[in-house]
């Protein structure tokens, strides 16, 4: 008897091929400006987790606030919860400080690597339990081969994490409503989503709602009557369902999940509710930055309530967007027919909510909106699973066509089928994903017409400074040689990450000292420059004129491009 | 089976999708010059180009790459001009179809496409100028209460540099600018707006710009964050009058207005 391997190696084998690719290629994408803060409190929650457990450092509030705290709401990046955070500064310390494996922007990074591929895991995981090992195995490459999660994979921020982790808690209460274990896990799981972002405050919405449906239609009894008795009995029937279905899950998912936040976030151990209210606070009262949307700079609300539904169109892979639309057809009809796959749990309800409710703020107007998909990303789970459902549908359907037209077709047609379909459709993806890197947020995909489509269409070219990576090569090649006076450099938006590229912090981006940072536009940064930077943004348009009045001149020494769209020009001080 | 092939559509829009996404991503950005093209586009026009002609570029997002090319042709003052209207020779180029909002309306046979850098020539008979609020007002009164300003700057209004008289009234107060004997024409045509788009992001109330005429309003433009670089013109009696721009900061949330103006006196 032959051994036939057995199919969670499927899944294991993606989520290695995963975490591989996005290692092996975040290094060509530059440091971002929030990166550089995740980078620095990292480090130092780290170093504190290892001096207390070491005995070296004390858990008084005086000493927590050092680092984890303050007075004002952003300090020691106390707006943004921390697990994340930690675990990139213990990785840096491990695998670049101790083991010298990685670059130290490499190992800061390498947890959003593992928690993407953890992502294509779970998703696969999933598919497969529910609808079958091609569903599976399409879905978790269709999770990882979209541009924009790529790129979020790729960097040290939450954006990636929190789809993971929310991700990750769909997943775990969805096994709960069958397996006393995951009961308690799920807990927990939802304790580590809240401790990544505060989009995590909106899974209780998800798994509350799809709870509700359940203990409803478990112990509902259709009625008769006026309509405030059938109300009535409703409300009786899903009361009891409560009760009688998965209590646990619920208690769990109320205690274990604040007590888990609670453990992992120091700054919140002598004044959790306070410190809590100040975390929420930050983020109900959250600044709206400028973000070019269909040709308008938008910052101040009301935004078009269709912000999401266009970003994504324009932003996911084609084919995964007509897939989903497929595989959600697909989906409602059979449960429409009673031929749902596992009825008793609704897996289909729950991604559908986990998207209503993942992207049901950005249609209010009022939600901030100037990280586009990113904010709505932990969404894309759902659409992956859904489009590998459609896809399959549509090759076993073709199958059956075939079959049905040529009577003696071969045994392997179905499987073929599922090949060219589902191999079309990810090689369609994985070409959008490549084209899109290392500057992602500068494509757009085949829809809206790759980069400079995206640009006619008025839409983002990028954000938080990170492309200004692109232009290190030709200010490299134009260095002061040795011995020459520096040349300082105004960094527009790559400030922050300026002294990582001086340090050679990442590999394939080291700047010569000659070329340093001449100050921000107040401290006469301009002024004072040799270079200049102006990364691409609408409303960043009027550093070009800064510069111009400085320098004299309306024209740029070198413009960085991608697919012809220009992301950052450079400037340089004509000489006297 | 009652016709099989309809059970094969959906497989085969998804093929074809798949099919059409891969080409297109890989071919996206293969319409878009590269600097070869714009080098020899920029040669054209550099060899037939005159002092005082005005070099556009089209679409608005190739702007840095043109004037990469061709800035050094490119003045300050042009860059930062009111509106096209004083320029008898416009050198448009542009790329992918699109084309500048300052040479619409007008023709031209002129065209030659470099590499799909499309150059296009355009003559027409200029704007006179009698005078020019921007330039005068080092000889200009200014009356009210006011944050900053008057100065000549080059702002950002409307995501578009203005060369224009900024000022900063107090909230909820007026400065009058008075420009004495400006040597009017027929017309007097000028711009406003709001400048700094993080203020526009910051205050939400308007600003209003009055233009006074020998101490009559001609005209009113009342600025909002969203108005842009916004139009005016009045007809005027030739000859040298008083001409008072009043900037009015409505309300007294109206903190930081800064209201950028220009205005050209025409025969």
């Amino acid at each position: 008897m032959s051994w036939r391997p057995p199919p969670w190696l499927a899944g294991v084998a993606l989520a290695l091929a995963a975490f591989v690719a996005v290692v092996s290629t975040q290094g060509e994408v530059g440091i971002n400006r929030d990166e550089t803060v995740y980078m620095h409190h990292g480090s130092r929650y780290a170093g504190w987790w290892i001096d207390l457990v070491s005995g070296d450092a004390d858990a008084s509030d005086a000493a927590i606030t050092k680092v984890w705290g303050g007075r004002e709401s952003t300090a020691n990046n106390r707006e943004h919860p921390p697990l994340v955070k930690t675990l990139m500064g213990l990785s840096e310390r491990l695998f670049h400080d101790q083991l010298g494996w990685t670059d130290e922007v490499t190992g800061y990074r390498l947890p959003q690597a593992a928690l993407a591929a953890l992502l294509v895991w779970l998703v696969f995981l999933m598919a497969w339990r529910v609808w079958g090992l091609a569903e599976g195995v399409l879905a978790a490459a269709l999770v990882m081969l979209m541009p924009r999660p790529y790129f979020h994979a790729s960097i040290g921020c939450f954006d990636g994490p929190i789809a993971s982790l929310w991700f990750a808690t769909i997943y775990a209460y969805w096994r709960a409503l069958a397996s006393r274990r995951w009961q308690w896990g799920v807990g927990v799981v939802f304790g580590l989503a809240l401790a990544t972002k505060h989009n995590a405050l909106l899974l209780p919405g998800v798994l509350g709602l799809h709870y509700l449906w359940l203990a409803y239609r478990s112990e509902h009894v259709a009625s008769t009557g006026p309509w405030a008795r059938r109300l009535g009995q409703a409300l009786r029937s899903t009361g009891r369902g409560i009760v009688r279905r998965r209590p646990w899950v619920i208690a769990s998912l109320a205690v274990l999940g604040p007590l888990t936040l609670y453990a992992l976030w120091p700054w919140l151990w002598h004044a959790p509710v306070s410190r809590l209210g100040d975390w929420l606070g930050f983020h109900l009262a959250h600044v709206h930055y400028n973000f070019e949307y269909l040709g308008d700079n938008l910052n101040t609300p009301p935004f078009p309530w269709h912000v999401a539904v266009v970003t994504t169109l324009v932003t996911a892979p084609v084919v995964t967007l007509v897939g989903a639309a497929l595989g959600t057809g697909v989906l409602i009809v059979r449960a429409r027919r009673g031929q749902a796959t596992d009825a008793e749990r609704a897996p289909g309800l729950l991604l559908a909510l986990s998207v209503a409710l993942s992207m049901g703020p950005f249609f209010l107007g009022s939600t901030p909106i100037f990280g586009a998909e990113k904010h709505w990303q932990p969404a894309m789970a759902s659409v992956a699973i859904a489009a590998a459902v459609g896809l399959v549908w549509a090759a076993r359907a073709a199958a059956t066509a075939l079959a049905a037209l040529r009577p003696r077709s071969p045994t392997w047609l179905p499987q073929a089928c599922a090949v060219v379909v589902g191999g079309l459709a990810v090689t369609a993806a994985a070409v959008e994903t490549g084209a899109a890197q290392p500057y992602a947020l500068t494509h757009y995909n085949a829809l809206a017409g790759g980069a400079p489509g995206g640009a006619d269409l008025g839409m983002n070219r990028q954000f938080w400074g990170y492309a200004a990576r692109g232009v290190l090569p030709y200010l490299r090649a134009h260095a002061p040689a040795d011995g020459a006076p520096a040349a300082p450099v105004y960094t527009h938006d790559a400030q922050p990450a300026w002294g990582y590229y001086l340090r050679g912090a990442q590999r394939g981006a080291t700047l010569p000292r000659s070329l340093p940072d001449s100050g921000s536009e107040w401290s006469r940064g301009i002024e004072k420059s040799t270079w200049a930077l102006v990364v691409h943004e609408r409303h960043f348009a009027r550093h070009d004129y800064l510069i111009w009045q400085a320098y004299g001149t309306v024209a740029p020494a070198y413009v960085f491009r991608v697919d012809g769209v220009p992301v950052v020009s450079v400037y340089r001080r004509p000489s006297p | 089976m009652a016709r099989p092939w309809l059970k094969l559509l959906p497989a085969a829009i998804l093929v074809i999708v798949a099919v059409w996404e891969v080409v297109r991503t890989v071919r996206a950005g293969d319409d878009v010059p590269g600097d070869a093209a714009w080098a020899e586009a920029a040669a054209a026009v550099r060899a037939r180009h005159a002092p005082g002609d005005l070099i556009v570029f089209a679409p608005d997002w190739v702007d840095p790459v043109g004037r990469m090319h061709l800035g050094d042709l490119i003045t300050l003052e042009q860059a930062g001009r009111m509106d096209a209207a004083r320029f008898g020779t416009i050198w448009e180029l542009s790329i992918r179809g699109a084309r500048a909002s300052e040479t619409r309306g007008l023709t031209t046979a002129d065209v030659i496409s470099y590499g799909g850098v499309v150059v296009r020539r355009f003559e027409r008979t200029p704007a006179t100028v009698t005078a020019a609020l921007v330039d005068r007002l080092a000889g200009a009164r200014t009356d009210g209460r006011r944050a900053a300003g008057p100065s000549v700057v080059l702002a950002e209004v409307g995501f578009t540099p203005r060369r224009c008289v900024q000022v900063t009234p107090a909230p909820d107060a007026s400065v009058r600018v008075t420009f004495p004997a400006v040597p009017l024409g027929t017309t007097l045509v000028g711009y406003a707006g709001l400048a700094d788009v993080f203020k526009r992001r910051e205050i939400t109330a308007p600003a209003r710009l009055d233009v006074e005429l020998d101490g009559r309003v001609a005209a009113t433009v009342t600025l909002t964050n969203a108005s842009g670089w916004s139009r005016f013109e009045v007809a005027t009696q030739p000859g040298p009058r008083d001409v008072t721009i009043v900037a009015t900061a409505l309300g007294a949330g109206a903190r930081d207005r800064q209201v950028c103006f220009a205005a050209e006196a025409r025969p």
